[in-house]
């Protein structure tokens, strides 16, 4: 498995890479400014992906919590270690470049909307989850516990975003939902294009991650054999 | 011994040894009047804002003093080994779990009905016929916080930095009660018709179910060798 990452992983960053490259262009010069928020709208090209690919990181990091807590695989908490890594990044730039939106939009940098707690929620469990991480010894114990958080926190979190929804919610829905797309085509095409790329990106950087969390307790494995203690 | 009575056992032997010593609950019901009294000094409130704010006070003072609670219910495990025992003896996870559930529920309610009368006089409010739906909340609420709580005191319990960890765990998890928990007392003390509320109680107990239940499952992931 490490080896099919070490394998793949430089394509998917060279194919993020051109994807978000052409995709910038598409969407901060080529495509039409929104008739209602004019130039504004064109942050949208970043944030929306920022947005989905973090959600998809979540999912991803508790699919491989439960395959772990099923097979036992050291690789599989590897790649839920890297994904949560990755994750921070990704849902801070969601909630970053969603708080320069929402000044000349909502004339806010900040509301307590369902969307923007939850994820708020989602990067203070990252947060904690990687903490969580540091402050345990054992290789296994570790693992264990983190997949519990992670999965914990799977459950929670739509019944986050469910109660603030019913406290108070301002976001505009969603453009393109499984309902349909509300989006011109021209818009649709460069926003197709930029999330193509992160998702790219955020494949890449996971299988970097994956593989440099897998070598270093390789390498401590191997240090430890070298002092006569077992670790592994 | 079965299912049911290592659950007794283990939530009889946490009250028995919390009568003898006193040491949780009237920590944490000292703890709770100081958050109160901060509060109150900091916001110096009038009749009117007190009882807009009197909700969300009186919930933060509540998990504050559960933290407390759920941060001690472990670590009396801790000497002499009781928990290792645990761990070794041929039992069901899940009853630990539900067993300590109960121990830090009942903890948390009984400071929590030993809090509510100075809540009364401190916030001069008039709920006497509205008793048994504040009962109500109060226990779905407590219920919900001890339920995700007992799993992360567990966990945090065996590791390094763990005073710090369980809040910082604990407390992103337990927004949706506090929120339900907070709107539900709200409109209780002003007055309002169930109908404009019913449904924050029914989230409150919908958390209830869903985090005991998962809790309760993944617990056995907690006390592994």
């Amino acid at each position: 498995m490490i080896r099919m990452i070490r394998k793949y992983e430089d394509w998917f960053g060279v194919a993020g890479g051109i994807c978000i490259a052409v995709g910038l262009y598409l969407g901060l010069a080529a495509s039409p400014p929104d008739y209602y928020q004019g130039e504004v709208v064109r942050i949208m090209y970043i944030h929306v992906p920022f947005a989905s690919t973090s959600m998809t990181a979540y999912f991803v990091m508790t699919a491989a919590s439960l395959w772990y807590l099923w097979k036992r695989n050291p690789i599989v908490d590897n790649m839920a270690h890297a994904t949560a890594g990755v994750g921070v990044f990704f849902t801070a730039g969601a909630l970053f470049t969603g708080s320069i939106w929402g000044k000349p939009t909502w004339n806010t940098w900040w509301t307590w909307d369902a969307r923007l707690v939850s994820f708020t929620i989602l990067l203070l469990i990252l947060i904690g989850y990687l903490m969580l991480r540091t402050f345990i010894e054992d290789k296994e114990r570790e693992a264990r516990y983190a997949a519990v958080l992670a999965i914990v926190g799977a459950v929670d979190l739509p019944i986050v975003h469910f109660s603030v929804e019913w406290w108070r919610t301002l976001h505009q829905p969603l453009s393109v939902s499984p309902r349909g797309i509300a989006i011109a085509g021209a818009m649709l095409f460069p926003l197709i294009l930029m999330s193509a790329g992160f998702y790219l990106i955020l494949t890449y950087m996971v299988g970097v991650r994956t593989q440099m969390l897998y070598l270093q307790q390789l390498l401590e494995a191997k240090k430890g054999r070298l002092l006569g203690e077992v670790h592994l | 011994m079965n299912f049911f009575s290592v659950i007794r056992w283990l939530a009889w032997k946490d009250l028995i040894s919390e009568m003898r010593s006193r040491e949780t609950i009237s920590s944490m019901f000292f703890f709770a009047l100081i958050v109160i009294l901060i509060f109150s000094f900091s916001f110096s409130m009038d009749q009117q804002t007190a009882k807009t704010l009197m909700p969300g006070i009186m919930w933060v003072a509540f998990v504050f003093t559960g933290i407390i609670g759920l941060g001690k219910s472990f670590l009396a495990e801790l000497q002499n080994d009781c928990l290792e025992n645990l761990q070794m003896n041929p039992i069901p996870r899940g009853a630990i779990y539900l067993g300590k559930l109960v121990s830090n529920f009942l903890f948390m309610l009984i400071v929590e009905l030993i809090l509510f009368p100075l809540f009364v006089i401190f916030f001069n409010l008039d709920v006497f016929d509205k008793l048994p739906l504040f009962v109500l909340i109060l226990i779905a609420g407590t219920l919900g916080v001890s339920a995700v709580g007992t799993l992360f005191s567990a966990m945090t319990v065996q590791i390094r930095a763990r005073e710090v960890m369980l809040p910082i765990l604990l407390l992103p998890l337990i927004v949706p009660v506090m929120i339900g928990a907070v709107e539900a007392t709200g409109s209780v003390l002003s007055g309002e018709s169930v109908t404009f509320y019913r449904h924050w109680i029914e989230l409150l107990v919908v958390f209830d179910i869903i985090f005991t239940i998962v809790s309760f499952w993944v617990f056995e992931f907690i006390l592994d060798h």
